[in-house]
């Protein structure tokens, strides 16, 4: 099956040449869209910069837009396609650094800002992991599998309006330690979730469903989130 | 990047919905009184009359209050959503909040002061 690919091209060192390659490409029943870039950059164009690593849908660093929507490079089949000529744009919202590669920094400064990480002061039992009951961990489960590719915060429009919005990957993971019984760190979480640039900026516009990967259901898990902030304050 | 302190927004989240939920039931009942009731005749005594009356006084005032709250809290969501230069931003918040407690006062003296021409109730 031969499809043309049209690829977006930039060099933040020449900030005003950005524009689109097209290739023609073979592949086979069952490659990606990820199998086609490497296929590019290998017989092609070596100078193509696009982020890649495990090829199995885990990492998530080869996110980017395809046909104008967030997906994963390395889970789109080809022939899911329809379409004979397909676009591969970077993430929107980020900063480009070079054709389908974006600046992520500001990405996880939102999310370290959140404290991702168990805060509990009280000692684990000796020789014991923190034991949680199956129904305790169902609630964070889904939120657990997020693999931080960013596709769900560059698929939101209150984020590209307000870039120090913490976007929907930041608060879902708020969510997954706000919400995990053994996890106490609500009122440490709380300055940077209630906050002009916080949990309020989300406007349940659910892209973030849409774009997730992993499929999970951000903008349900943030509105659980404003309802405890809510209860907590008032 | 301004986070933390004193810039919180839940109130208005929270209290955005309330008074939504008052509107919505409101209207209802504001369409229903005014089409309905009284076999839908609608004339300037009736409603005068009504408006009269302090019961009905207070549901207008909470009506008023709640709408202008409602809306002009949408105003400046809309404003933080999109106005990134912090001076624009006081400045248009600030022209929000002097319109909605203008049309407030308005409101609220032109409920409060009514009453039906030429006699009571």
């Amino acid at each position: 099956m031969k499809k043309t690919y049209r690829i977006f091209r930039f060099d933040s060192a020449k900030p005003k040449q950005k524009h689109y390659d097209t290739f023609k490409v073979e592949t086979a029943k069952g490659e990606t869209v990820l199998d086609v870039l490497i296929e590019i950059k290998a017989h092609h164009d070596g100078s193509l910069v696009f982020r890649r690593s495990c090829r199995h849908g885990i990492c998530g660093s080869c996110a980017m837009q395809i046909n104008g929507l967030n997906m994963l490079a390395c889970e789109t089949q080809v022939e899911m396609l329809k379409d004979n000529t397909i676009t591969v744009d970077p993430l929107p919202g980020f900063k480009p650094i070079r054709d389908l590669a974006v600046d992520m920094d500001p990405f996880y400064e939102k999310l370290h800002s959140i404290l991702p990480f168990l805060i509990n002061p009280d000692s684990p039992p000796t020789d014991k992991e923190r034991l949680q009951s199956e129904e305790d961990h169902r609630k964070i489960e889904l939120a657990t599998s997020c693999i931080l590719c960013g596709g769900c915060t560059s698929s939101c429009p209150s984020f590209w309006a307000d870039k120090d919005y913490l976007g929907p990957a930041a608060l879902l993971k708020a969510y997954r330690y706000v919400f995990d019984t053994r996890d106490v760190g609500l009122n440490e979480r709380l300055p940077m979730l209630d906050n002009k640039h916080g949990l309020w900026r989300c406007h349940t516009i659910m892209n973030c469903n849409d774009a997730c990967p992993k499929h999970i259901f951000p903008t349900e898990d943030i509105s659980h989130l404003k309802r405890k902030v809510v209860e907590e304050k008032y | 990047m301004e986070r933390g302190i004193g810039s919180s927004g839940a109130f208005a989240w929270f209290f955005q919905r309330i008074s939504g939920i008052f509107l919505l039931l409101a209207l209802l009942a504001h369409f229903w009184v005014l089409h309905y009731s009284n076999d839908g005749e609608v004339t300037f005594q009736i409603v005068a009359q009504r408006l009269s009356h302090p019961l009905w006084k207070t549901i207008d005032l909470a009506f008023l209050f709640l709408a202008i709250f409602h809306g002009f809290n949408g105003f400046i969501m809309v404003i933080h959503d999109y106005v990134r230069w912090k001076n624009v931003r006081l400045v248009l918040v600030s022209l929000v909040w002097v319109a909605g407690i203008l049309l407030g006062l308005l409101g609220m003296i032109t409920i409060i002061t009514f009453q039906v021409p030429g006699g009571g109730l």
